[in-house]
């Protein structure tokens, strides 16, 4: 077919999963213009030594939006926002067992030891989860009233907001410090490669090739840049 | 809130639809219509509104969430709108003409309603334009809609457009084979919905190591036609499996002969959207273009109204992504003919194939009333002249 095609975009979200993600990324053969590096930098859209490939950088549950409608054809999302959204349009081919984290349901430590689940008919809790959080309680027969939170979700218990929250848990240091203890793990989570599903069947040579070396360039963790052709 | 805010106002996934989108919609659909009429496709007109036990029955179960109740005020019969039309064209297939000769194709083309839209389509009513193929098992049948599908789309001027098939008959084909509790095939097939490897990992313990290497296989297999069929071909399928498989390998076969260029697809884990399908299923996708322009597969007619089942192939195209699909068309050329034109003189233009608009007011200037009405051309002493 002689029709221009339109670019790749592939969106990455920012922060901490992004330093993670990046060598991975340049394993698989992407180099993104300095630009991309530059903190300071107001750009938002970047070129990459493919002519045909361009790297977005969002928030992490924006990444799964851009990728859900089409506006990105790849991106690293979270296995929690999948879990959150269950987006239909987004498949996930691959775990780049990168941003290792749990999602965990937590509550003060005074609590713990004089509250008994089996007896609970209706919880509140903070969350920035509010669709896993219902589904996982709903399944043991209760019902889970969200208060939804964009950050600081330890704050809650302690100032009163509700007494339980469900958030990422890494190295549950700013549970402690908060004077919160994890009771319950509901999920492991890891970021995975997404995929929007039309662009997958309209271009499968270059997004399968693109997930072939993604995939390679999980393989070869520790081993050099892979050998493969870029995609053009 | 102003008067006219409040009148302008439609509930969430409704819309006017307006000057030039309307006619571009109607002619589309005519236009399909007639694609698949000229292949021998007959077309029927089931009715908007229907009996929920009939409309809903058996396999069609899977449309209940998402369909429009109300009470019929003369039977006190709960009545459905309708959610989609394939399976209304199946009953009239298999009731009122069932003595018609097969296979027995049909076709229509309609407005349909759902309860809530989606991610992807908020639209709550659209059109959908499809063809069933009834009374055939035989794979020629699965490609002739397939083709009968690209062929039509074709014709609307869409060129870039792919198909990918599935087969949602094979997972369950396999897992029932090795005996798979039916909780552990549920979190399977959410997991190969997904595509979601890793999920498909972690039920590896209680698939075992053999058949979760399997799914993994099948999962990573999807891709062009000839490659999976390369990976599926290698895999020791238990024989109900091995069947689809066969059946499958017959389809893309005769695909291939009639559109050697096209872009085909494979995806062997898919059962999303497929819920009432028993072999294989197609959709459709433009590139460029979000979501699904259409979709279809093998199913059993006749299985919802306790008739005796037949095998049935068919596919539904879905007016507002097929819109999104169509390149877009020039405007048509208005002609503006000044008040007092003589009424033949209109009447011979409009034979030549001009849309003509008619000036009511004596006193007004022809070239001012043209521009007016947004006319690309006007009549001035008998000549034509662009604008």
């Amino acid at each position: 077919m002689t029709r221009k095609r339109e670019k790749i975009v592939i969106a990455l979200p920012k922060g901490r999963i992004l330093k993670e993600v990046m060598p991975v990324v340049r394993r698989a053969g992407i180099e993104p213009e300095p630009a991309f590096d530059d903190e300071g930098a107001r750009q938002l859209r970047f070129s990459t030594n493919h002519p045909g490939i361009d790297i977005i950088r969002v928030r992490s549950f924006d990444a799964a939006t851009f990728v859900a409608f089409g506006a990105a054809h790849i991106g690293v999302v979270g296995a929690d926002v999948l879990m959150e959204f269950d987006y239909p349009e987004i498949y996930a081919p691959l775990d780049l067992k990168i941003g290792y984290c749990r999602m965990a349901v937590a509550e003060p430590e005074e609590m713990v030891g004089n509250d008994d689940p089996e007896r609970w008919s209706h919880v509140r809790v903070a969350t920035k989860y509010p669709n896993i959080t219902q589904r996982h309680f709903a399944r043991r027969g209760v019902q889970a009233e969200c208060i939804k939170l964009s950050g600081a979700m330890e704050l809650a218990p302690n100032l009163g907001l509700c007494r339980r929250i469900v958030d990422l848990v890494s190295s549950g240091k700013t549970l402690r410090a908060n004077g919160l203890v994890e009771i319950e793990q509901i999920a492991e989570i890891t970021s995975r490669l997404a995929v929007n599903r039309a662009a997958w069947k309209t271009r499968p040579d270059e997004i399968g090739e693109l997930i072939q070396n993604f995939r390679d360039a999980m393989l070869s963790k520790q081993a050099g840049p892979p050998a493969r052709e870029p995609v053009s | 809130m102003s008067e006219y805010s409040d009148k302008a106002l439609l509930p969430a996934g409704m819309c006017d639809v307006l000057p030039p989108d309307a006619e571009i919609e109607a002619k589309a659909t005519e236009s399909l219509v007639e694609a698949f009429s000229r292949h021998g496709y007959e077309r029927v007109k089931p009715p908007l509104i229907e009996f929920e036990e009939s409309l809903l029955a058996g396999s069609s179960s899977a449309m209940a969430e998402h369909t429009f109740r109300l009470m019929d005020p003369i039977s006190q019969r709960m009545m459905g709108v309708r959610p989609d039309m394939t399976l209304q064209v199946a009953r009239i297939a298999t009731t009122r003409l069932k003595n018609e000769p097969r296979p027995l194709r049909l076709c229509y083309g309609g407005q349909i309603l759902r309860v809530r839209g989606t991610q992807l389509r908020p639209e709550r009513q659209f059109g959908q334009v499809g063809a069933e193929l009834i009374g055939s098992a035989e794979p020629a049948a699965d490609a002739e809609v397939v083709r009968l599908a690209v062929e039509s789309m074709q014709f609307l001027g869409i060129d870039n457009i792919s198909v990918d098939l599935a087969l949602p008959t094979l997972v369950p084909a396999i897992t029932q084979a090795h005996g798979v509790a039916d909780e552990v095939s549920a979190l399977l097939r959410e997991a190969l919905n997904r595509k979601d490897a890793a999920a498909v990992e972690a039920l590896s313990g209680k698939l075992g190591k053999d058949l979760a290497n399997m799914f993994t296989t099948l999962l990573a297999a999807a891709g062009p036609a000839e490659a999976t069929l390369g990976i599926l071909e290698k895999l020791d399928l238990p024989e109900a499996a091995a069947a689809e498989r066969a059946q499958l390998v017959s389809v893309v076969e005769i695909i291939r002969r009639g559109a050697p260029s096209l872009t085909l697809t494979i995806d062997p884990v898919e059962s999303r959207g497929f819920e009432y399908h028993t072999g294989v299923t197609f959709s459709f996708f433009a590139e460029g273009v979000r979501g699904e322009l259409g979709s279809g597969g093998r199913y059993l007619a006749g299985a919802n109204n306790g008739e005796k089942e037949e095998p049935a192939t068919g596919m539904t195209l879905f007016m507002d992504t097929v819109l999104r699909a169509i390149p877009a068309s020039v405007p048509a050329k208005r002609l503006f003919l000044p008040f007092g034109t003589a009424i033949e003189k209109g009447r011979s233009l409009r034979d030549q194939g001009w849309i003509t608009v008619e000036g009511l007011d004596s006193g007004e200037d022809a070239g001012e009333g043209a521009r007016h009405l947004g006319c690309s051309h006007l009549l001035t002493n008998g000549e034509i002249r662009e604008i």
